[in-house]
């Protein structure tokens, strides 16, 4: 068995030292722009995956959201929520945030969206938005005619916004007026404008509660509590730790806060991913197998004559496997160098996404499940040209 | 020693049966050197294939140092041209991608001998066939009387109890077919090889301890040849 396999390394070694080296170059090459194509879309998915959750953790929501109970419109007692909320070990911000549609005005221009009122400080201890600034400057505590607004929002003079929410040219330093849905009108400067790159924050605009409380009548109230912890990926944790401080109000993981968005765009992108890697696999198949056929068929003659020298079929196909496995792992190394490659370069220049800037996410998980799939396929395709050759009658083979 | 009994072996091709051989019955005693003649058509290559294992007779027997071949599976078939066996071919079959020594020593990977057991075997064995400067070349830098001499090589480095060859000089001149006779000659003489030897020149008779002629697929006549020294022999 061992001296079996023995030979047949040394029949494949012999063969791919001394056989067509374009062929075998070429075979190595499809090998590996398959891996690549297996491995890539993989890693774009979860890349978009990647980009929305640090989106909505740094801009959006946080980690956690804390929502006012059943039935209610505000969450009361904010003040004295936040303290026991912040007392939770690996909770590192709370925000409370007001939110109210309003209507923009600015020369003559109109546009609807969300307008927040927030605490700065509170703000900056959650997101990143006060960090994300292009023009002017953040919200402070004691501001309460200043608005900073999303790059969106502010829009470019003469430019239509495509259906999202514009004031086509707001700049730092313009007054813009805000009607609020129970008809107060209020004017305010703009203090700065950000860009974060998810589009429902870069349509909206945020004052201080301060202020809005002022406007909408409200007293230690907010909409929302966003809540930051300490890492990502242990919100359900955190969420259990929350209500076991006898928070009363709903508290909600920011994956389902955005309510299966995710979860949908996921399932599509998966099976456009499934029929992807099927049809990569089948042209693998298909390669691996024309090679290896075309490679048996021609040497007809020479397996025959080493079976009829007394060398067993089996080493003969095994041998043929073998060269396939040499094949298929010198094309997985090619493929992930190639991979290494790409993703540098999408990582300096990343595609754009409504969502964000999305940067490949390459998982050992989504590479190994390509190895995988590669080496079962090929040994198979490899197999069963070999077999069918190496079974033939010698003499037949012989006379080729 | 070979005893083949009433061999059989009938082609059909399409509608037209053709038989190659008719009931040929041969003894081979332990280091006979035997010819197997005939004109072409004869039936000569298929009988030694079937007594070389790579093709049964439709009926008859075949035992080879005791044993009933015939009655083998195909991998023992294949373990025992492995082990007791060696073929020799009429155009060499040697393995083009491999030198002139993997071709030798090949089987003997096989048969799991060390590296140092069957390099110097090999070497030793090409020697004897006068290749000793040839041994890393390949199949296209030799020349057709050197493959022939490396099939012979391959065929003998197993030491096998029977040597087959099936018109191993067809293709080569008079003076490199001497040459290779001399060889299996000198090998039948000193080492006591039982050769089976496939040929239809007249004058490779001289050679032969023994001439079984074919026609038809029947055995026409058996004539016991060289009683004394070989051709050319003696030096
Ligand atoms: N594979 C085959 N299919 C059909 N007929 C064959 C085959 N091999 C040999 N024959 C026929 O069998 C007869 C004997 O062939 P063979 O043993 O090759 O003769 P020889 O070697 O003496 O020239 C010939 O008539 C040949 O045409
Ligand atoms: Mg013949």
């Amino acid at each position: 068995m061992l001296a079996g396999l023995r030979v047949s390394a040394f029949l494949a070694w012999k063969s791919i030292q001394r056989g067509s080296r374009g062929t075998l170059a070429l075979t190595i090459m499809i090998i590996a722009l398959i891996f690549v194509n297996l491995v890539f879309l993989p890693s774009i998915i979860s890349g978009v995956v990647e980009t929305f959750n640090t989106q909505s953790i740094d801009f959006d929501l946080g980690n956690l959201v804390i929502e006012p109970r059943e039935g209610s419109q505000y969450i009361d007692g904010v003040g004295s929520l936040q303290k026991t909320v912040g007392r939770i070990p690996g909770i590192t911000g709370t925000s409370p945030r007001i939110a109210a549609g309003v209507t923009y005005f600015y020369k003559g221009r109109n546009a609807a969206s969300t307008l927040y009122g927030i605490t700065p400080e509170d703000e900056r201890s959650v997101t990143k938005i006060a960090d994300s600034m292009t023009e002017g400057e953040f919200l402070s505590n004691g501001d309460t005619d200043a608005i900073v607004m999303g790059t969106t929002l502010a829009g470019t003079e003469g430019e239509e916004a495509g259906g999202l929410p514009s004031l086509e040219g707001v700049g730092v330093g313009d007054s813009v007026e805000v009607a609020y849905p129970n008809g107060e009108i209020r004017t305010y400067r703009v203090k700065g404008i950000y860009e974060t790159q998810s589009f429902s924050v870069d349509t909206s605009a945020f004052i201080t509660s301060r202020e809005m409380s002022g406007v909408l009548g409200l007293q230690d109230q907010a909409s929302i509590i966003l809540v930051k912890t300490e890492v990502n990926g242990r919100e359900e944790e955190y969420k259990t730790e929350i209500l076991s401080y006898g928070v009363q109000e709903e508290v909600r993981t920011f994956q389902e806060k955005s309510g299966g968005f995710v979860d949908q765009a996921i399932q599509s992108f998966n099976i456009i991913n499934a029929i992807s890697t099927l049809v990569s696999l089948i042209i693998a198949i298909v390669v691996v197998f024309i090679v290896i056929f075309i490679n048996t068929v021609n040497r007809r003659r020479q397996i025959g004559i080493l079976k009829a020298i007394g060398i067993d079929q089996q080493i003969i196909i095994n041998s043929y496997v073998l060269q396939v496995l040499f094949i298929t792992t010198v094309g997985a190394l090619v493929g992930i160098v190639l991979n290494a490659g790409v993703t540098t370069y999408l990582t300096a220049y990343p595609l754009v996404f409504p969502g964000g800037p999305v940067y490949p996410a390459v998982e050992a998980s989504a590479i190994l499940r390509s190895i995988a799939s590669l080496f079962g396929v090929s040994v198979v395709a490899g197999y069963i040209p070999a077999w069918r050759i190496a079974r033939e009658d010698i003499l037949s083979a012989i006379r080729g | 020693m070979i005893v083949a009994e009433d061999l059989r072996r009938v082609y059909t091709m399409g509608r037209v049966e053709v038989r190659a051989l008719g009931g040929v019955s041969l003894e081979v005693a332990k280091g006979e050197f035997v010819g197997i003649m005939g004109a072409s058509g004869s039936g000569k290559s298929t009988l030694l294939h079937i007594l070389g294992l790579l093709d049964r007779p439709d009926s008859g027997r075949v035992t080879i140092d005791g044993t009933d071949v015939l009655a083998l599976s195909d991998h023992r078939r294949t373990l025992f041209r492995l082990n007791r066996l060696g073929y020799v071919f009429q155009d060499y079959a040697l393995i083009g991608e491999l030198t002139a020594l993997e071709n030798v020593y090949l089987t003997s990977l096989v048969r799991g001998a060390s590296k140092k057991e069957y390099l110097d075997r090999s070497a030793d064995i090409l020697e004897r066939v006068g290749l000793g400067d040839r041994m890393n070349h390949r199949q296209s830098e030799l020349s057709g009387g050197e493959q022939q001499r490396v099939a012979i090589a391959r065929a003998l480095v197993n030491n096998p109890s029977i040597l087959l060859a099936d018109e191993p000089c067809a293709n080569l001149d008079s003076q490199t077919s001497k040459s290779i006779l001399d060889l299996f000659a000198r090998l039948n003489e000193d080492l006591d090889q039982t050769i089976v030897m496939v040929s239809h020149e007249e004058w490779h008779k001289e050679y032969f301890c023994r001439v079984v002629t074919l026609q038809d697929g029947l055995i026409a006549d058996v004539t016991e040849c060289r009683k004394g020294p070989r051709p050319g022999g003696g030096e």
